[in-house]
């Protein structure tokens, strides 16, 4: 067995807010021709019929106000370019009259085609090029952040496809109840900020199970004393608030929040994992939840059906939706002591992937789960039967001790 | 690797700033949480006047507080009865002592001082 999926007891999320893949880790490209990126061929057209082309423009903050539309009949402008037909196909060419909608304003709407520079972005783009990262990862659905994150919780999002609550009386159990209701029993927890910033899953999961949830400041702690649960799912700050500590910055990157802050935010949670006795044996993904109406060039591609389907009426968009298609692109990135530097990995994943690898990972079969997570791929090897070493990202055969470290 | 400088944000912090749709859709979770605790733990915030972050902030703040103290409370609650069948047992077994001797009409009056005793000793 690889020494890797040997030692691996532990596996981290962190998912962020609302950037797409080429806004964040476009700019890689000129440093590693794997990494799909920009290039000079893309654009989008604005109204004026003007192609627009990528720039390295992107500011920390202040620049994607109001915050691009990312609801359901806005990604699917931006995917199908204002394209209705039924013989219609995705060409990713309407990001920019997607966002003009909301202003009217040309050039304020040609902002959405801006990158960052790599050098803006020292802690993901880094992390990037030295550990795994994903040109396939995409968000699970065309639309927003609580349908997005479903999926990474439940692997669907019942058939939802907005920003309504969201009320799990659905057969699919969490992956926290999964895991705590194993036998032998598993650990989880879903670390949230602070109570000031608190969950998004705190209506379905909290009520019932409040041993499941901990702070920031207690994932900080697991860390160091060695106590992480098998699976920790992290969440960034979500609001700028006074904490006990002073001025609490939101880190989670969602526009216009400051990207600086969830650049200190990732290195944080990256440097408790690496100067803790765990670091052999933990794995972290850091992944975006979705794009958050920023552009992409990659076209979703379709996906096996989910077992709901979304009503003309609750798409906004005048057709029923059958959870065929993924949605935009986002940053995901696998980090391991294990995991060679400058891996760049080509299969397709969404979020339904990450159920899909922890239940694998930790209790092998499992029934019921939904028809998009038992077809998503697993960014995690199962520990068991022969691993396939071109499958296995933890390939290393001994640990490397050459992993970057951040002033944090 | 060389150690790598991470640039700090600079005024960034702005709690007026209106409150984004992420936001509106957590303090609407949560009022749907709220609604679900005992009246004693509900906020008196009104939700539809909540506009900046700050605002977000204190709400999300005193709802999820009140969840936790909820369950804390529930928790406390659901211990305290397993104390009860103690009391109960004792009390019973007292009981069960009181109509076997039946020898004199003292012995009962004992037992019933001893069985107020215990109970009193207890709660």
């Amino acid at each position: 067995m690889p020494p890797g999926l040997d030692n691996l007891k532990h596996i981290v999320v962190l998912m962020m807010e609302n950037r797409s893949f080429d806004h964040m880790l476009g700019s890689l490209t000129a440093v590693n021709p794997q990494i799909d990126g920009i290039s000079a061929a893309l654009s989008n057209p604005d109204t004026t019929g003007a192609a627009v082309q990528p720039q390295p423009l992107a500011e920390f903050q202040g620049q994607l106000d109001p915050d691009p539309d990312h609801h359901f009949p806005a990604v699917d402008l931006q995917i199908f370019g204002g394209d209705t037909s039924p013989t219609r196909v995705a060409n990713m060419q309407g990001f920019v009259r997607s966002y003009f909608n909301q202003q009217q304003d040309v050039g304020h709407s040609q902002k959405i085609m801006y990158y960052f520079a790599q050098n803006q972005l020292p802690v993901l783009t880094t992390l990037a090029l030295e550990f795994a990262v994903f040109n396939r990862w995409f968000a699970s659905i065309p639309g927003p952040t609580i349908c997005n994150r479903a999926f990474a919780h439940y692997g669907t999002s019942f058939g939802r496809v907005d920003m309504d609550l969201l009320y799990v009386n659905e057969p699919f159990q969490s992956i926290y109840n999964r895991l705590i209701n194993a036998n032998p029993k598993r650990t989880a927890k879903l670390y949230y900020y602070d109570t000031t910033s608190s969950t998004m899953e705190i209506t379905n999961l909290l009520q019932n199970q409040p041993e499941l949830f901990g702070s920031y400041q207690q994932f900080l702690s697991d860390c160091s004393s060695g106590n992480l649960p098998d699976y920790s799912f992290v969440e960034p700050n979500y609001n700028d608030h006074d904490g006990d500590a002073g001025e609490e910055v939101a880190s989670d990157q969602h526009p216009d929040h400051n990207i600086q802050a969830g650049e200190l935010f990732i290195a944080s949670v990256y440097k408790a994992i690496k100067s803790s006795p765990l670091w052999p044996n933990t794995a972290l993904l850091v992944v975006y939840d979705e794009h958050g109406g920023i552009y992409d060039h990659v076209v979703p591609p379709p996906c096996t059906p989910d077992q709901f389907t979304a009503s003309a009426n609750d798409t906004g968009t005048g057709m029923p939706f059958a959870f065929d298609r993924l949605g935009v692109r986002v940053p995901a990135i696998l980090i391991s002591p294990w995991i060679p530097a400058g891996t760049v990995v080509n299969r397709v994943f969404d979020h339904a992937s990450i159920p899909a690898t922890i239940t694998k990972f930790f209790l092998g079969a499992f029934s019921p789960r939904s028809p998009r997570e038992t077809s998503a791929d697993v960014f995690i090897e199962p520990n068991a039967g022969t691993v396939d070493p071109a499958r296995n990202l933890l390939s290393l055969g001994t640990l490397r001790t050459d992993c970057p470290d951040f002033d944090v | 690797m060389a150690l790598i400088h991470v640039p700090r944000p600079r005024n960034a912090m702005d709690p007026d700033r209106p409150v984004n749709a992420l936001l509106k859709s957590q303090v609407l979770h949560l009022h749907d949480a709220e609604s679900k605790l005992p009246v004693r733990h509900h906020t008196d915030i009104y939700i539809p006047a909540i506009k900046t972050e700050g605002e977000a902030a204190n709400y999300i703040r005193r709802v999820t507080e009140a969840i936790h103290l909820a369950h804390a409370t529930a928790v406390a609650k659901r211990a305290r009865p397993v104390a009860k069948p103690k009391r109960v047992i004792e009390v019973a077994a007292v009981a069960d002592d009181r109509p076997v001797p039946r020898r004199t009409s003292v012995r009962p009056k004992k037992a019933k001082k001893k069985a107020k005793t215990k109970l009193g000793r207890k709660t």
